[in-house]
Parts: C-alpha cells; structure tokens; sequence
C-alpha cells in the first residue's frame, strides 16, 4: 500500500499541493486527474523520491520514505518505476540501449547482457525491428512504447505513468490502456496514472482521485465521479467550456 | 507582473546557491572515487571545453594583452620616459593575476552557460528525473566528467591565453614603443611563486566554474524560461565565484611571499 498523507508542496510563491491525502491499494490502478498544473505530477514523483515534500508523509508498505535520501531510493525505484509524460528517451543512445540502461545500473550486469534482456523487453512492445535506431528518428507514439518498456525492463510491483496517452493516435492510446490493464490482472502490478483522457479514465481506473486547488476534491470509483454532482468534477469530466472551474 | 526582490531574498538565494554547490560538490568528490569511470564522457568534456572558448580565449586575451601594454606603455614613457622595462613589469603580473583570472571569466560566460543550458534542459525535459530512475546519479553522470574536463581544461587554456597576452603585449611594444623582443621578454622579476600562485588559480577556477554551473542547471525548474534562469544565475555566480577565489588564493599566496 502507498499512502500520500497530508502532503504540502510549494515552489516558491505557488503552493502545488496544499494537504493532499490520498492512498493506493495493490494491484488497483489509480487514475489522478486534474487540470494542467493541478500538481497531479508533481504528487507522483513525490513517491519516487524525485521531489521532496515541504511537509507530510508518504509511506511505501508501511514504511516511511518521507526522509530517505536519494541512495535510500535506489532499490525503490527498481520496484516501482515511471513513465515520463514525454517519453525521456536519451537522444544519444539507440532505443536498445535506452531500455538495457536500468538494467545495467539496477542489476550491475555486463552490457552485453544487458542488451539481450533489452531486446526481450523491446519485443514485448513491439519494438525490437527498431532497435537500433536513436529516438529522434521515430515518432512518438513509437517512443511511448520504448519508454514503456524501459520501465517494465526490472519487472516492476509499482508503475507511475504520467499522462500515458497524450499525444498518441487512438490506436496506440488503447494498446497503451490495455496493457495497464493487462498489467494489473495479469501480473498484479499496482499503477498510479497521471491522465486527462476521458476515455482511459472511465475505461481502465479501479478508482479515481480529482486534484483540484492543491487539494483533494473527489476521490472514489468512476461510478462516484458519474454520479457526482459537484459542478467542477461534472464540468471536468463532461469536458464542458463554460463552469466554475478556474482555469 | 514579477514581485519585486528585496536585499535579503538576493542575500537568502546566493547563501543557498552556496550551500546547494558545497552538497554538488561534496557528491562529486564521493563519485571521483566511487562512481562510474567513463573515459568517454571525460574526453567528451575536453574537446567540448577546449572547442568552446580555445579561439575566444586566444582573441579576448590577445586583444586584452595589447590593451595593457599600451596603457602601460604610455604611463611609462610620459613618467620614465622610457617603455623598456613593461615587459618585466607585465610578465608577473600576466602569470599570476590577468591570464588566470581573465581565462576563468571567458570560460564561465562561455562553457559555464552552455553546462548551465545543457543541464537545466534536461531537468526540465525530465532527462535527469530518468537518469535517477535508471539508477544514475545525475552528480556522477552529468557533474563528474565537466569537473575533471574543466581541472584538465583550465589551466591548459590559462597557459595559451596567457602565451597569447604576452605575444601580443610584445608586438605592441616592438610596434608602438620601438621596444626590442628581447628586451620584453625580461624574466628575471618572475619567481616561482608567481607561477604556482597562477596555476594554482586556474585549478581552483577549473573546480570552481563547472560545480558552480552544474548546480545551476540542476535547480533549473519550469521550461525554457526556468533554463534561462538558470543560464544566467550560473554565469553571475561561476564570474562571482572566479573573484572571490581569486581574492582568496591571491591573499593566501602573498603571506608566503
């Protein structure tokens, strides 16, 4: 279980979250939904240990994270990986190499084992054709996929992905959606999603969080947001122009 | 419209801008000795440095040496009416203060940006999030070959610029005060001190300046405005780290003197 508890974060004048609290169940898949710097990402990292909360606790299996260094991080983040919103490839490494990376520095194996385990990784997404080329020179839906499976390379309990879907083609959206899916049933893995896509949230989250203002303004099966009555959360997920919510 | 800073919000940011390069510099000195060894990124370092500022070093210092000259070439002849002993006068004072210290500045507004901008970029595209992921300390990755570039880099770049301060120094004074090559080349008022205190400069500038920068562009936050920010807080602070090291070293060297 992972539990974010009174969580209180501010860059500079601009207080992100103000006393976010909120828990994930294993093996469910949250979705964490909110308009564009609502601080849904900025909660996520918090986890992973990427950003330090001003104050709060966070808890991985009971254990608090809140004060463990960056080394305390390490092992982890070999449990629970992340999607980044725009893929974080490095553009100067091939898409093998990108994916055999973590592998390398998580497991200290050869390079050369490492980029067999890679290539098994890529074929999982279907990937392995390209291989060997950088990630300028494919588009992005096909760079979502090889950061896809550079997160599953350490067979992760725990995946953060952050706005999976944005920016990819229908297709690719719902292949994506699946294989959270999959990942969930399958294997039991625990995902938090960072999303604005309508049709992920109601089609894959167990449950759903809504930040809005810093704060947690709904949280609860998607059947609760259906039915909500709350004029941001209906303006939200309707998708409508005109409403309370302060854009 | 931006609130306006107060004396001690710049007071409160340079202590912390201090105390966030002493922690770099810390991690950096824990993975020289137990970090990755990547000769690659290292050699990388070095033509990137050495590309970077080689032809501006050569022309500002050229450029900067003749200047002096010349100032000091007119104050000689109207005082001593006589400009035959600037070389003497120059060559010291080149070695230990005006070719390190001058060097270091051209490289803190050149390479120290480009660190600055290379690595805030990669902060706020989430690169250095991913390196952290990957098990990568981004201090090991990203700060680490710079260092090593920048100790290599420095004081081999101090060395030519100063090699160019003084050639041009010397046609000034063959040209403009009639002054012979070997008469110029007078160093016999050099000690060797004067040339510890200038090398030993140009290492500490060499620690200085990418520490400084790197810790610039690893607080970079927000976009490309986040980058700019942070490009600048390096070269004002890799410029204002130069002098005060200078100031340092300098006082330090003279109470052996």
């Amino acid at each position: 279980m992972i539990e974010f508890i009174d969580v209180r974060k501010a860059f500079g004048p601009k207080k992100v979250l103000a006393g976010v609290t909120v828990t994930v169940e294993p093996g469910e898949i949250l979705f964490v939904i909110g308009k564009s710097g609502a601080g849904k990402s900025v909660l996520v990292k918090h986890l992973l240990g990427l950003i330090r909360p001003d104050s709060g606790t966070i808890r991985f299996e009971g254990q608090d994270i809140t004060e463990w260094t960056e080394k305390d991080f390490y092992p982890l983040r070999r449990r629970c990986t992340m999607v980044f919103q725009h893929s974080t490839l490095f553009d100067s490494m091939t898409l093998l190499e990108n994916v055999a990376l973590p592998i390398r520095k998580h497991q200290g194996v050869s390079h050369e084992a490492s980029l067999k385990m890679a290539m098994e990784k890529l074929e999982l997404v279907q990937m392995d054709r390209m291989a060997q080329r950088h990630p300028a020179d494919i588009g992005d839906g096909l760079r979502k996929r090889v950061a896809i499976a550079r997160a599953l390379t350490m067979d992760p309990e725990y995946v953060v992905f952050d706005e999976p879907t944005t920016g990819l083609d229908p297709v690719s959206a719902v292949r994506v959606d699946r294989l959270i899916r999959r990942l969930a049933d399958e294997l039991g893995v625990t995902s938090i999603v960072v999303s604005h896509d309508l049709r992920s949230i109601f089609g894959v989250a167990d449950r759903i969080v809504m930040l809005y203002h810093g704060q947690v303004l709904l949280q609860g099966p998607p059947s609760v947001f259906r039915a909500s009555e709350d004029p941001i959360v209906n303006q939200f997920i309707n998708g409508l122009v005109d409403g309370p919510m302060e854009l | 419209m931006a609130e306006p800073i107060t004396v001690r919000e710049i007071i409160a940011d340079v202590i912390q801008q201090g105390r966030d390069t002493l922690r770099v510099g810390r991690e950096t000195v824990y993975y020289l000795f137990r970090g990755q060894w990547n000769p690659a990124a290292v050699w990388e370092q070095l033509q990137q440095l050495g590309t970077r500022s080689l032809v501006f070093v050569l022309v500002t210092q050229g450029f900067l040496g003749a200047i002096m000259l010349l100032q000091a070439g007119f104050q000689a002849t109207r005082i001593l009416g006589d400009a035959s002993l600037i070389g003497a006068q120059a060559i010291p004072l080149l070695v230990r203060q005006l070719g390190p210290t001058l060097t270091a500045m051209m490289i803190a507004t050149r390479a120290g940006t480009a660190i600055a901008a290379e690595i805030g970029s990669m902060v706020v595209t989430e690169q250095v999030d991913a390196l952290r992921m990957c098990n990568a300390p981004p201090v090991d990755y990203l700060i680490k070959p710079r260092l090593i570039g920048s100790i290599i880099m420095v004081p081999v770049l101090t060395i030519v610029g100063t090699a160019a301060a003084f050639f041009a120094g010397m046609a000034v004074a063959s040209i403009v005060f009639d002054t012979n090559p070997s008469t110029y080349a007078n160093f016999d008022v050099l000690v060797g001190l004067d040339v510890v205190e200038g090398l030993l400069k140009s290492v500490a500038f060499g620690i200085a300046i990418p520490l400084v920068a790197g810790t610039a562009g690893l607080s970079a936050y927000g976009g490309s405005e986040g980058v700019g920010e942070a490009t600048t807080r390096a070269v004002v602070a890799s410029s204002l780290a130069v002098i005060v090291l200078d100031f340092i070293i300098g006082s330090g060297v003279f109470l052996f003197r």
